[in-house]
């Protein structure tokens, strides 16, 4: 740490401080020097971007841009702040996609939401927003939507307008001699969910890829400054579906730390078997649902089988199946009235697990259709990982050792045992595997919480009744914060800033995977042909929620 | 010859064919609705991925603008008579969403739903139960709803 505090202070910074054990915090003076800190900071390693977050201040008429660059091999971050000017003619930057690849996406989205020009960005254009909001800003303070909203059947045209264009510069360009052309995978098709790939073909090999994206974009960062703290929970738990309680568990630390408040033991342990079962639900479905698109239905109905089991215990805890909102600021939402019921409950949807185990491991090791298509496709080697920040269990596939949860430990994971789980090869069939032995980890952490609480509640040290809760301000002092959770598809980052005595939130920055995993996509694809197109997009376990938030 | 057609309404009654069509959270217990414990399967339920075979489109929880034309493009090319089911809140009035600036609020105005299912999501039993009620209007040979109006009308797409 104290060597990338150094490399900071050869610039001009306003500060650079200490921020949680891994985290550098520092803020730069002149907007001129960015280029050349973030080339320092590669040299040292810090070669992942993760985001790039811009908070709008009319008032004081600047923009402020966070940059969160991570070294993701020794665990260094910097998170490092410069302000620019906030009119849209002046409002400018150096990109750093040049240097950090991973910048890219992120880049446009900032262009796209808050009109920061990137300048040196390879390919500068409108991204995730639709077309009625080009040359709007939609994210910035001033900017007036509910007049904008008026004329819904403009906009609906004008989007549909901007798709015949593309349409007939295709037929243009491609013309209809030789055997070139461009396939739209998505947004109807059943294997890809609301993104549209845009795929250019010479018979049935793959040239390009293009993804379209925006087909569920909710505007959640901006829906967030709308709520009050606790309504963010609705906002945030809707990122996606699939693993719900993860984001929440994030959002929630994030306000704690502005609070100033610390958890009850009983409410991590709860944090730790809600997240856990979180991710297996959703680790369920990116199995079934990536069996299902290669042929195999019968699979993805066991998967469903097992996930209705974990269902029922959220739905148990929480009343709702997967809507759950069930951890708030200050702890999780419901006492445990009963909790040998519901643990009774969560052991039953294990044993589910451990009965259909054995079959699940056999398609992986045994099934031809998998080995035959699966195998030594698609492969990432740690390079790839680092310069594109793949997260989570595409990371690891790539025997990459990140995992938040161990990495910087939140809830109760720096009291449980784990350990990192990794593939060796990084190609398409260890990118499903993982996820396997990603439930078994799951599993093995759920007994272990539970096990605690158990101890816990006998020693008379947590009270399940009682301890769920601790009582949180309802305003809010002025704060920043910064808070990341593993997600079931990797790192999930919040950036969440508060004015003095807020009831919401000023600004909420969500950053999840799937925004580089669909990056990936434009390299990945390329020199396969058009029928591998569901198998590799199944395996980089993309879910559009997250994608377009 | 009203028999021979009362035999059709009761025949398309049996098997409605669902296009896979997802536009949002809903479709999640859509899947959980197709998987082994609920299996609409044995009501006569089917997705099926063109829309060309299909009778009935879902409204998937929410519309974002973006995907409408999408979603008006797949109902089009649906044959007559052609349904359509809203699932979730947002396919009412935007849901959880209803403060946000891209996501449609008036779905139901725009292509007017035969049923709809409210919860956020619905649970996997409501979805079966709200097809159940559409197959006995299909049984009835009453018009769906969007053949009559919507502003779809007025939209390119």
């Amino acid at each position: 740490m104290e060597k990338i505090k150094e490399i900071l202070n050869k610039f001009e910074m306003e500060y650079v401080e200490d921020y949680k054990p891994t985290w550098v915090k520092a803020k730069l003076k002149n907007k001129e020097d960015l280029l050349e800190v973030v080339k320092a900071l590669k040299e040292a390693g810090i070669a992942s971007c993760s985001t790039v977050s811009p908070t709008d201040y009319p008032e004081e008429d600047r923009m402020e841009i966070n940059y969160f660059l991570e070294d993701i091999i020794n665990k260094k971050n910097v998170w490092l702040k410069v302000d620019i000017e906030r009119a849209l003619d002046k409002c400018e930057i150096d990109s750093i996609t040049p240097e950090l690849p991973s910048a890219d996406y992120h880049e446009l989205e900032s262009y796209s939401t808050f009109g920061v020009k990137f300048k040196g960005h390879p390919n500068l254009r409108y991204f995730l927003i639709s077309a009625d909001y080009y040359g709007k800003f939609p994210f910035r303070k001033d900017f007036d939507w509910e007049e904008h909203e008026k004329q819904l059947i403009e906009n609906v045209n004008a989007i549909s307008e901007e798709f015949f264009e593309e349409y007939e510069e295709n037929e243009e360009t491609m013309g209809h001699e030789g055997s070139r052309t461009v396939l739209h995978w998505g947004p109807t098709h059943p294997a890809s969910g609301p993104i549209r790939l845009k795929v250019y073909v010479n018979g049935e090999n793959i040239e390009k890829v293009e993804p379209d994206i925006g087909y569920v974009w909710r505007a959640l960062e901006k829906l967030a400054e709308r709520k009050d703290f606790i309504g963010t929970i609705v906002a945030v738990e809707r990122i996606c579906f699939m693993d719900n309680t993860n984001p929440m568990i994030c959002y929630a630390q994030a306000v704690e730390e502005i609070a100033g408040k610390e958890i009850t033991p009983f409410a991590k342990y709860m944090r730790v078997i809600l997240g856990e079962l979180g991710r297996t639900v959703s680790h369920l479905i990116s199995l079934g649902g990536f069996f299902g698109t290669m042929g195999l239905q019968t699979f993805l109905m066991w998967c469903l089988d097992v996930r209705e089991y974990f269902l029922d215990v959220l739905e148990d805890y929480s009343g709702a199946r997967i809507a759950t909102a069930c951890i708030e600021p200050g702890g999780v939402r419901y006492p445990l009235n009963d909790y040998k019921a519901w643990f009774g409950e969560l052991n039953k949807a294990i044993e589910k697990w451990e009965s259909v185990k054995s079959d699940i491991e056999d398609i992986f090791l045994k099934n031809p259709l998998m080995t035959v298509r699966a195998k030594e496709t698609g492969i990432f080697n740690e390079e790839d990982v680092i310069e594109n920040y793949l997260a989570g269990p595409i990371a690891r596939a790539s025997n990459v050792k990140v995992d938040v949860r161990k990495d910087e430990p939140y809830a109760a994971y720096g009291e449980l045992e784990m350990d990192y789980v990794t593939c060796d090869s990084g190609d398409t069939r260890d990118r499903l595997y993982i996820i396997y032995k990603e439930i078994n980890q799951s599993i093995d952490l759920i007994q272990q919480a539970m096990k605690k609480i158990e101890e816990g509640i006998e020693a008379g040290e947590m009270d399940p009744k009682k301890d769920h809760m601790i009582k949180m301000p309802r305003r809010m002092p002025e704060g920043e914060a910064v808070s990341r959770v593993e997600w079931a598809r990797g790192e999930m980052l919040m950036h969440l800033v508060t004015m003095p005595k807020s009831t919401n939130p000023y600004r909420l920055k969500l950053k999840a995977p799937s925004v580089n995993h669909t990056r990936m996509l434009e390299k990945l694809l390329p020199n396969h042909t058009l029928s591998d197109i569901p198998l590799l997009y199944g395996s980089m376990h993309i879910c559009q929620g997250d994608l377009d938030r | 010859m009203l028999k021979v057609l009362d035999f059709f309404n009761y025949a398309r009654s049996k098997s409605p064919w669902i296009v896979h069509f997802c536009s949002g959270c809903c479709s999640l217990e859509m899947l959980a609705a197709m998987g082994p414990r609920y299996d609409w399967e044995r009501y006569g339920y089917i997705m099926t991925p063109t829309p060309r075979q299909a009778d009935i489109i879902f409204i998937t929880g929410l519309v974002s603008k973006k995907i409408l034309p999408a979603l008006l493009r797949t109902y089009e090319q649906m044959p007559e008579p052609r349904y359509v089911v809203a699932i979730g809140a947002c396919a009412y009035d935007g849901g959880p969403y209803n403060d946000s600036p891209s996501v449609i609020k008036n779905m139901t105005e725009i292509l007017p739903a035969d049923v709809f299912v409210a919860g956020c999501p619905p649970k996997p039993e409501a979805i079966v139960a709200g097809l159940e009620e559409l197959k006995e209007k299909i049984k009835r040979g009453e018009p769906s709803a969007s053949s009559q109006g919507g502003l779809w009308k007025q939209m390119k797409f």
